[in-house]
């Protein structure tokens, strides 16, 4: 007979290292996987995880990636600390992107250094506005905001797809699904010459550090961990429960809509269908392995970035294709959920023989 | 044929509470049996080994002089024994045939036959095929009841079967169990309702504190005299001196409190009025799960009732949350001290700022004030001597008494009018149970006020000036407690009444 027990005791500094645990699985998973593909193992995850970022070129790419990865995190952490499952941050992004790029495309034929902040600040707002949907459904109505989330990361999606090829599409652009380019004054301003990446990190940064405060700093903060521990004491202590809610699914959403804006202010420069290879989904795994903690986060959103750049390396150099960056992240998340359990229960053998004797 | 089962020197130890003292018991079919007993008599304890879900430390179990081993509910199925728990282990979402199937060893075409018998035997009137969460709660008892029948019961036992039904639905279950009693299932009842025994039961055992304390014919009981050993004749009071409080402000009045749930584990609360005077302790008695859940929630502020008015000192305060209320010096301590009143992952001085008043300054400009918090908290552990000054500890770490102490502290250090409780002492050893006794008379000493919900007969006569009792949602009228007695209260806690 097997019997799961709780432990009692868990140390914190095996709670922050179980994650290298889970990334090291992952690579050995990935390298068993590769050798049943027929590749040498050691060579295809030198092209995943040590090729990409072997260059000035490719380190900015990563941060790049990390970048919108990081902020939604960084929101989602809000949520879920506080035992809010917002899993929509994709429709958040995208709806974000959507009115940033609607304000954008408003001045596509004009400069001015006021127009960028404008365009951040509609992204955030739009992102805000789209994450209100399921928060003021569950609070008024107790709809289950996994579900409305989820389903409106479609809606958002669509309203994009209709946007590009109807209204907003491009007078200029032959029916592409594509709107304008923006105007240099809606871009975000590059780092590097030459490289990809740009300003959108410190949003990123600014983010982090944000957070950090609030969560560990403010009363909000304690509201929300208490609450995510126990809505019952949450209750017995008076929280405002329902502003709780609305409070941080705003922040979840304007971190969503900040990345959305980022990505289409910085590389992409105009808005078409694909804006996101769904970082909004992926963030939750990034916001796991981080243990939702501020700096966690920034370490696991570097990892994370490197399983989409090592996909695109492998499917350059070896032919293999890129979707392999899912299958990795989601090992991550799998190993990452199998070594707490581990941490949380000991699972004991019990002999049933033996057990028999002694009653 | 007829089935005899004997309990013989069942002793079963917790730490620090014999659940079971030496039990023995004799049963034989043909008759309906009632095990009656307060909260903590051992009732449950000695069903759960009978059911196989824990084991005695020490005792036998025989069914027709075999002896038993219930090691798990697999063997007491095995050996027929059925058990209808208070809360069913139903699928809400699958069909009753989909729920009844699941541990059915023969295929569905014969076991829907078989239920069908059944059903018609007994003139159950349910639709197999629709969802369980579409069942009354009668209805989900009954195919409780099936489950157990389908497996030819020898013993059949239940578990409070009645806390969930209505009037209609507990006289449909007593003629079921008297014509199941009639076929030969020996029946074991376990109640606090004390009509119950009376009116269904041929036989009763009364438990307290672990121990039979008599078996008797109920054809020679009354509700009286079963009170009387249920509840025991209690110790006389050691209580502080009576407070005169004829002519003392009201200090607390409730009208018209009124609450209805959907949720059938829920107790509907109806038309409680009631008021505390300066200095005063009001206890509310009752057998647990009578309402004293909903009615702390409610004077909490934790649920909201439309149309109820609850005064304190001079203000109405119905409509305002836990953390308004305190600041008009009310404090509160919850049943469930260990996920509710405190988060057991959450350090000490953590904890301490989950009540946080105006003046507490724990939380400034919405700022923590994490200085503040541990000074204050440091202040609780020594005033409240609790048994460790490290305000950083994770408050999982405490003992039950400890952290009660701290919890008590906590609510008491801002000097509130009013504190209300619930259940304070359960589940702690002598010495704590002392101190936090001597605690709350101490605040009646300085003419604050309290209202104390508990199980506990012996601590409401100890502490209260007036005494009412919770039954059913109902509140009985409100006694100085030099007029009560034990076996008033026991008659009134099992749905009895007096006068």
């Amino acid at each position: 007979m097997i019997k799961i027990e709780k432990r009692n005791d868990v140390p914190m500094a095996l709670y922050f290292f179980t994650p290298f645990i889970a990334i090291i699985l992952t690579i050995l998973g990935g390298g068993i996987i590769f050798y049943i593909l027929g590749f040498n193992p050691i060579e295809a995850l030198k092209f995943y995880f040590i090729t990409p970022i072997s260059n000035l070129y490719g380190f900015s790419e990563l941060l790049l990636k990390a970048t919108p990865l990081c902020l939604i995190a960084i929101g989602l952490s809000f949520c879920f600390k506080s035992n809010n499952w917002n899993i929509g941050a994709e429709g958040q992004l995208t709806f974000g992107a959507i009115v940033g790029g609607g304000v954008a495309l408003l001045f596509y034929n004009q400069e001015g250094f006021y127009i960028l902040p404008l365009v951040i600040i509609a992204g955030a707002i739009g992102g805000m506005i789209f994450a209100l949907i399921p928060a003021i459904l569950k609070t008024y109505f107790n709809t289950n905001e996994i579900l409305v989330s989820l389903m409106l990361v479609y809606v958002s999606k669509l309203l994009l797809d209709y946007l590009v090829v109807g209204p907003w599409s491009n007078p200029e652009g032959f029916n592409f699904p594509e709107t304008r380019q923006f105007s240099d004054s809606s871009r975000m301003p590059l780092l590097f010459e030459g490289l990809r990446i740009h300003a959108g990190i410190f949003l990123a940064l600014a983010a982090v550090m944000l957070s950090w405060f609030i969560l560990y700093k403010t009363y909000l903060g304690f509201q929300i961990k208490v609450s995510g521990l126990s809505l019952k004491t949450a209750k017995y202590a008076g929280f405002k429960g329902k502003t709780m809610i609305l409070v941080v699914f705003m922040i979840s959403g304007a971190c969503a809509g900040l990345a959305g804006v980022g990505e289409i202010t910085g590389p992409i420069g105009q808005l078409h269908r694909m804006i996101s290879p769904d970082y909004g989904f992926t963030a939750i795994i990034v916001a796991f392995l981080g243990r939702l903690n501020p700096f966690g986060i920034i370490f696991a959103s570097l990892v994370v970035a490197l399983t989409y750049l090592g996909a695109e390396t492998a499917q350059i150099f070896l032919q293999i294709p890129k979707y392999t960056g899912q299958v990795f992240q989601g090992m991550i998340l799998f190993f990452l959920l199998a070594s707490d359990y581990l941490l949380f229960f000991k699972v004991k053998i019990l002999n049933l023989k033996k057990n028999e004797l002694r009653h | 044929m007829a089935t005899d089962l004997r309990i013989s020197n069942i002793s079963k130890i917790y730490p620090g509470c014999i659940a079971n003292d030496n039990v023995s018991l004799q049963f034989k079919s043909g008759k309906i049996y009632a095990l009656l007993g307060e909260n903590g008599a051992g009732k449950s304890t000695l069903v759960k080994i009978l059911s196989g879900v824990i084991s005695p430390d020490n005792g036998e179990v025989f069914l027709n002089e075999k002896n038993l081993k219930l090691s798990s509910p697999l063997d007491a199925k095995k050996n027929k024994i059925g058990m209808v728990f208070q809360h069913f282990n139903l699928f809400e979402t699958l069909s009753v045939f989909e729920n009844l199937s699941i541990d059915a060893t023969e295929d569905n075409k014969s076991l829907r036959v078989r239920i069908n018998e059944i059903l018609k035997k007994y003139n159950f009137s349910i639709d197999l095929d629709v969802p369980v969460l579409n069942l009354s709660a009668g209805q989900k008892q009954k195919v409780e009841i099936i489950r157990c029948l389908l497996r030819s019961p020898k013993v059949l036992i239940m578990d409070e079967p009645t806390s969930v039904l209505t009037e209609q639905e507990t006289e449909e279950l007593f003629i079921s169990l008297k014509k199941f009693c009639d076929e030969g299932i020996l029946i074991i009842y376990i109640t606090h309702k004390l009509k119950e025994v009376l009116s269904l039961c041929d036989e009763v055992a009364v438990m307290r504190k672990g121990k039979v304390v008599s078996v008797s014919q109920t054809q020679n009981e009354r509700v009286e005299t079963l009170a009387n050993k249920m509840v025991g004749q209690k110790l006389a009071k050691i209580k502080k001196k009576i407070n005169v409080s004829k002519n003392k402000d009201e200090i607390f009045k409730v009208k018209h409190l009124n609450f209805y749930s959907d949720d059938p584990f829920e107790t509907n609360l109806v038309n409680l009025n009631f008021s505390v005077k300066k200095g005063e302790c009001l206890g509310i008695a009752g057998i647990s799960g009578n309402g004293q859940n909903e009615l702390f929630q409610i004077l909490s502020g934790e649920i909201i009732t439309p149309d109820t008015s609850i005064i304190f000192r001079n203000k109405e305060i119905a409509k305002l949350n836990p953390k308004q209320r305190r600041e008009y010096l009310m404090a509160f301590s919850p049943e469930d001290r260990i996920s509710q009143a405190a988060v057991p992952e959450l350090k000490i001085y953590e904890n301490v700022a989950l009540n946080n008043f105006k003046s507490s300054n724990f939380f400034e400009k919405g700022l923590v004030n994490e200085k503040k918090i541990k000074e204050h908290s440091k202040k609780i552990l020594s005033d409240f001597s609790v048994n460790t000054d490290n305000v950083e500890l994770k408050s999982q770490f405490l003992s039950g008494g400890n952290l009660q102490k701290l919890i008590l502290g906590r609510e008491l250090i801002t000097a509130p009018e009013l504190l209300i409780c619930y259940n304070p002492t359960w589940g702690l050893d002598v010495g704590a149970i002392n101190y936090i006794h001597e605690t709350l008379i101490k605040i009646n000493d300085q003419e604050k006020s309290t209202i104390l919900i508990s199980t506990d007969t012996e601590e409401l006569l100890k502490l209260s000036d007036k005494i009412a009792v919770i039954y059913k949602g109902k509140l009985s009228k409100i006694m100085p407690s030099e007029e009560v007695t034990p076996e008033k209260l026991g008659v009134l806690m099992g749905g009895g009444s007096i006068d």
